[in-house]
């Protein structure tokens, strides 16, 4: 109580500072110098309060630290609608490259740059600004606000909550389908891949898939060059988990399976995909792959590029026989800077972009929001009428009873992302078996826990 | 000289000298301005963070020696990327070197069409790292690139698998870092060749030395200051480069080709311990200075001798 007590009062002079014009940077709230980073920084970093601002309601511009904006439509489309819907706060776009953003927003935010609203590519990311006191504790702001449903996100605000505390509302929920070109398995007369493969059974139909010789050739499946496509699998089943090295063994079989898939020649090899570039997307276009394992975005990109082709998803293979009972997948979390100059207006702005209206108008274009809504499946519902080539069970595959996280929130998760990357670079090279390469992960990502 | 500034004893002369000064000073003024914001102060603070702990975020912890121990001690990556660096540096010199050298005496006969020659061997040191680094993977794509397609075509049934795999990633690394820089020092190199006089060549022909005798006695001796210039910005630049292997191999596969700057980039701007990484780039700093500090020691003894 004494804390809210605080908090509040520290509110009030913050909003009178800012109101008397000298909302210069001795009024930011600085995350105070705490011994143990999280702890204190969740607590006293604490943002003001929603109603102070609403009392407010004057003209202020927030400060949004987000990537890709340039080239993504439907980011202008919710901004635009929420400035028609908010006229006092207007939007100030700070977009950085993609590839390097995590980077760039840390490096940022050491420098205490004033972001109100800070978009994160995964939840590693998040858990590293929150360890580093970078972002705010949200729980004033979800006690206090009434109109917040958690509910609708299906679990997913606590997913994004590290040691008690909620940092982040789920923008978009991202899953993991196969997605099969249904005229490659017509033209071999081969049945459709189904929900609850076994890996054998994946290999199998791949091996039959694949065909041709040279620049001709047309492989049975892909796998991508990023160490998630292969965990995703055993990750989905809950066998493996993220950031705990004992659950590491579950990885064995699948590196198995694909590497003797790719010495088939049935799945692309690893050191050609690394070392040409090449990816994915114009791969599965140019129809020279049957199967392929990819995050439901790419079903906006295939709904405005696969023109001479029809495509199919299903569930993932796993040897555990799970159907579409889980999904594996990432969120896209959204912050509030812990130097924000107008953190009670970047809460309205959040509340707007991951909630029902940014939902809708995500949905609009074929990508998934995390916010629970019965239009996304209604726009999946629909997809075959506007893309020709799409399938008619797109909703079922969105609407999953279980939603895992692939990457818990760890502090340490980069780091450890890190570490797999390379011991998987070294085990699809097979410069080392799948066995050392495993145990190497294990040694490592322990040693980083340890620390 | 010395009796002419003898007169500038006195009031007059002190003046004259103070403002001399003063004009050279306010001369060097802009660049060491910059030099001490930009480069000097990072340096002092960063052999400050090294014996700290910081996130960026939270407020700086002073942990002593603890960053030594644990890279000492525990950090098996930093072995690796030493040891990698190591490998790097020393075949990348080297090899760079003497393809130079041999390149720039090449160029400087009077052979037919040279200036395009020059020009084309010059190129890939002016075009953009990213350019040529996609170039070169491609060219050694394990499955579908010409190199590789020509040794199965020579019969070569299981040629090396390059960037995909431990044991070549590194060679291929090097080349393409030799390729990159070989334009640059040829033409340094073929600058130095020129300046030897022609003098003495005729000398010792008329002395009866041979080709391999005069490029013993007149060429060698003639470009040694250069050399050891090369081959100290060479050093330097091998040891803290990682731009290449950021953009090819991102260190791999595995670990293997991690060198010691992609270890500290990774530590700081991936992992945010910018403490650590401060640490290990002071390992980087004296390993550099003392090589450094080595070569000129041997440039003062080998160039006296001539």
């Amino acid at each position: 109580m004494k804390k809210r007590l605080i908090a509040g009062i520290m509110a009030v002079v913050m909003t009178a500072g800012l109101l008397a014009g000298c909302g210069g940077k001795d009024n930011v709230p600085e995350s105070s110098p705490a011994e143990d980073g999280v702890e204190t920084n969740g607590t006293q970093a604490e943002p003001q309060q929603a109603d102070t601002a609403e009392a407010t309601g004057e003209d202020v511009t927030i400060k949004v630290a987000i990537w890709d904006y340039s080239n993504t439509e439907y980011y202008k489309t919710i901004f635009d609608a929420f400035h028609a819907e908010y006229p006092n706060i207007s939007i100030e776009i700070v977009e950085f490259s993609s590839d390097e953003y995590d980077t760039v927003i840390t490096t940022q935010l050491g420098g205490h740059q004033d972001f109100d609203v800070v978009f994160t590519k995964g939840t590693p990311s998040l858990a590293a600004l929150i360890n580093q006191g970078h972002v705010y504790a949200l729980d004033d702001l979800l006690g206090s606000d009434t109109d917040f449903d958690a509910g609708a996100y299906a679990g997913l605000v606590d997913a994004l909550s590290l040691e008690g505390h909620t940092y982040a509302l789920p923008f978009r929920y991202d899953n993991n389908l196969l997605y099969y070109n249904k005229n490659l398995f017509d033209a071999a007369g081969v049945a459709y891949p189904e929900d609850g493969m076994s890996m054998e059974e994946y290999h199998a139909l791949a091996t039959k898939m694949t065909s041709g010789e040279g620049n001709d050739k047309v492989y049975g499946a892909l796998v991508a060059q990023w160490m998630g496509n292969i965990y995703m699998y055993a990750a989905r089943t809950e066998d493996f988990v993220f950031d705990d090295p004992d659950t590491y063994d579950a990885l064995i079989p699948y590196y198995k399976e694909f590497l003797a898939m790719q010495d088939e020649g049935v799945i692309f090899d690893y050191g050609m995909l690394t070392s040409s570039n090449l990816h994915y997307t114009g791969i599965f276009y140019n129809q020279q792959v049957a199967m392929l394992q990819m995050g439901t975005w790419f079903v906006n990109n295939l709904f405005e590029n696969a023109k001479d082709f029809n495509w199919g998803v299903c569930s993932m293979p796993n040897n555990d026989g799970m159907g579409n009972e889980n999904c594996i997948g990432g969120v896209t979390p959204v912050s509030i800077g812990a130097y924000a100059k107008h953190p009670a207006e970047a809460w309205q702005f959040m509340k707007y972009v991951c909630g029902e209206d940014g939902a809708k108008i995500l949905a609009s274009c074929g990508i998934i929001p995390a916010y629970s809504l019965g239009a996304v499946e209604e726009v999946f519902d629909a997809a075959p009428e506007v893309y020709p080539g799409a399938p008619d069970n797109l909703a079922k595959y969105i609407s999953c009873e279980k939603k895992v996280i692939e990457q818990p929130m760890n502090a340490k998760g980069g780091e450890i992302y890190t570490i797999m990357e390379e011991e998987n670079s070294a085990i699809m090279t097979k410069s080392i078996t799948p066995e050392e390469g495993v145990q190497n992960m294990i040694d490592r990502v322990k040693a980083v826990l340890e620390e | 000289m010395d009796k002419l500034s003898r007169p500038n004893k006195g009031d007059r002369g002190s003046n004259l000298k103070r403002k001399k000064t003063l004009v050279a000073y306010s001369f060097i003024l802009p660049s060491l301005t910059g030099f001490f914001v930009f480069t000097f102060v990072p340096i002092i603070f960063s052999l400050i963070l090294a014996f700290c702990q910081w996130d960026s975020g939270n407020p700086i912890q002073f942990v002593g020696l603890k960053n030594f121990f644990y890279m000492f001690l525990k950090d098996k990556s930093f072995w690796i990327s030493l040891k990698n660096t190591i490998y790097y540096t020393a075949v990348t010199v080297p090899l760079t070197m003497a393809i130079a050298l041999f390149l720039a005496i090449l160029m400087n006969k009077p052979l037919k069409g040279r200036v395009f020659f020059r020009s084309v061997l010059f190129f890939p040191y002016v075009a953009s790292l990213v350019a040529i680094a996609v170039v070169w993977m491609a060219l050694f794509n394990p499955e579908i690139g010409p190199v590789n397609s020509i040794l199965r075509a020579l019969g070569v049934v299981n040629p090396p698998r390059w960037a995909a795999s431990t044991t070549w990633a590194m060679p291929t690394i090097i080349g393409l870092t030799v390729w990159k820089g070989m334009g640059y020092y040829m033409i340094v190199y073929l600058a130095a060749l020129q300046g030897i006089s022609k003098d003495l060549y005729e000398a010792a022909a008329l002395d009866g030395a041979n080709r391999w005798q005069q490029f013993l006695n007149v060429t060698w001796p003639g470009i040694t200051p250069t050399t050891f210039y090369i081959l100290m910005m060479l050093m330097v630049t091998t040891f803290k480069s990682y731009d290449i292997m950021y953009i090819t191999t991102q260190g791999g596969p595995g670990e293997s080709t991690k060198v010691l700057a992609y270890h500290i980039f990774n530590q700081a701007f991936v992992n945010s311990k910018f403490g650590y990484a401060s640490a290990v780039s002071m390992i980087l700093l004296v390993i550099i200075l003392s090589v450094t500090l080595l070569q000129f020691k041997f440039e003062k003894k080998f160039t006296s001798n001539i």
